[in-house]
């Protein structure tokens, strides 16, 4: 199963870069985000809630990376007819749909990067690191639990043949309610709850914890739970869904 | 419907449009699951034990889709070859073995997106064939291929098939089912409606004479008194571009044509044939009879 895993990351990143629309988003959204986290706080004289909001917008981006990079995908590996060939794999469905969603966490990952270096040299937004070995560690564990919380997604995109819609309409409510656009502290009570179980809200606070000096591995511990809990989850409904599917006869779109 | 399939036989599943045949190959592949009945392949029951089926089936089907157009052939059959479990050690010479079995040796660096449809088709032969598959499913594999690309595609079946691979063809080509299979079954209406070698096909119509009559603008009432001919056992109409052929099915012997001419008289005939039947004028038989 390792060796299809691997094979299937390598593959789908491939797959992404010879694709033109995705190519050049990659490049322009960084600049879009930075300039998000600029202009939505007012916040110029301060560096540290400039740094905040430029984290704030990466993660949001990698969140919007994953959940396209997974719903797109499945919607391709329909019209292309590969999605019925790798089900009839033996394979189980986890390791080929695990990679979609980690090649689109890990281009996310690079986003991180490029929205912090487009927001340095755009706005002057200051990039200092207060602990540089957490901040190292806390992005892949940030990638990894957005990863796996895109495979809970990705299993209903084996059901549903509008998947991509689906996909486009889970980026704003993820958003919000992770603390992303405004802070959690700000929503309702009985929405925080949902905060919680959300990959991004722990992600961007052990990103934000590592960059401006705080306590981030416990939020690097819950990224790694949660993505156990997701994997979890998300194998398991891979698994019915695609007994449903095979039911209902929905693999094929065509 | 019940049928079975001995190891090392190319069976062929025949019927028209809408008929169940990818249906059933689907069941069988377990990318459907059964609404009724049960299925086993290789001993293996469809519905409870999935992937143990899927380890030793090859499924192929036809026309362009189910490649990843944007990578290589050769990214592609890394990646269902990981997918299909083959060792590491073995995955590299595997491959190259099987571009040389399709012919696609050399062109294999080349993106999928550029191939023509003949190479799509002969790569998605070699997919489905990574694994070594007992048993290899064929869903219509030379639809919309030129001639030549065909012919080189129904070799290479012929060929798995010498090797002793169990094969399971649809096809709507009644020459590519008569040329390949050792055993057909016609399916029509949600069943079987007859199953055995081509030549126990043909018997259907084997005493007879097929006459065909190229007409312009027949009415159904003058191939309603053609039917009455005495010598006369059945007439079908099938069109071909602006055409209707009258296909006349006679005992042998009986010599109907003057008598049909003659019924055929205001109406614009052209090239008259009279041969002997082929498995195309039995399935025809065997459809409409159903």
């Amino acid at each position: 199963m390792i060796p299809a895993i691997l094979t299937g990351v390598r593959l789908h990143m491939k797959q992404a870069s010879r694709n033109p629309f995705d190519l050049s988003g990659v490049i322009v959204w960084p600049i879009l985000y930075a300039s998000i986290a600029y202009y939505l706080l007012d916040a110029k004289n301060e560096p540290r809630l400039l740094l905040s909001a430029s984290l704030g917008a990466a993660v949001m981006l990698m969140w919007s990376m994953v959940v396209i990079a997974s719903s797109g995908a499945l919607e391709q590996q329909r019209w292309q007819g590969t999605l019925e060939l790798v089900v009839a794999a033996p394979t189980p469905l986890t390791a080929v749909i695990g990679p979609i969603c980690i090649a689109g966490a890990l281009v996310g990952a690079y986003a991180i990067g490029a929205t912090l270096i487009w927001g340095a040299l755009l706005f002057d937004v200051p990039v200092r690191v207060e602990q540089p070995l957490a901040f190292a560690v806390a992005i892949p564990a940030c990638a990894l639990a957005i990863g796996m919380l895109g495979l809970i997604m990705a299993a209903t995109f084996v059901l549903y043949r509008a998947s991509f819609h689906l996909g486009i309409a889970m980026q704003y409510p993820v958003w919000i309610v992770s603390g992303l656009l405004v802070p959690i502290s700000f929503l309702p009570s009985f929405v925080r709850p949902l905060s919680w179980v959300l990959a991004p809200t722990w992600g961007f606070r052990a990103i934000q914890e590592a960059a401006l000096g705080g306590t981030p591995w416990p939020d690097i511990g819950m990224c790694l739970v949660l993505s156990l809990v997701y994997l979890a989850i998300g194998g398991s409904c891979l698994i019915a869904f695609e007994y449903i599917a095979r039911a209902r006869g929905s693999l094929r779109l065509t | 419907m019940s049928f079975t399939v001995e190891r090392g036989d190319l069976f062929g599943l025949l019927g028209p449009n809408g008929a169940g045949k990818t249906t059933m190959i689907k069941i069988l592949t377990t990318l459907l699951l059964p609404t009724a009945g049960s299925a086993r392949v290789l001993g293996f029951d469809v519905r409870r034990q999935a992937r143990r089926i899927r380890g030793r089936v090859g499924y192929v089907f036809g026309g362009d889709r189910g490649l990843y157009d944007r990578l290589s052939a050769l990214d592609n059959l890394r990646y269902f070859a990981d997918l299909y479990r083959v060792a590491p050690r073995d995955r590299r010479a595997r491959i190259d073995s099987l571009l040389e079995l399709v012919e696609l040796k050399g062109r294999e660096r080349e993106r999928v997106e550029t191939y023509s449809r003949g190479m799509k088709q002969r790569l998605h032969i070699a997919r489905g064939l990574l694994h070594d598959p007992e048993i290899l499913f064929l869903d219509e594999p030379t639809i919309g291929l030129d001639p030549l690309g065909a012919r080189e595609l129904r070799e290479t079946i012929a060929a798995l098939h010498e090797a002793g691979k169990t094969i399971l063809l649809t096809t709507h080509y009644m020459y590519e089912a008569d040329a390949l299979c050792e055993r057909i079954a016609v399916i029509a209406n949600g069943s079987f409606v007859a199953t055995g070698t081509p030549a126990d096909l043909k018997a259907v119509v084997g005493d007879n004479t097929i006459v065909e009559i190229e007409t312009f603008g027949i009415r159904e009432e003058t191939i309603e008194r053609l039917r009455k001919i005495p010598g006369v056992k059945g007439v079908g109409v099938e069109t071909r571009d602006q055409a209707q052929v009258l296909l006349v099915q006679s005992a042998v012997g009986a010599d109907v044509v003057r008598a049909l001419l003659n019924e055929l008289a205001d109406v614009v005939t052209g090239k008259v044939v009279t041969r002997e039947p082929t498995l195309e004028d039995a399935y025809v038989e065997l459809v409409r009879s159903a």
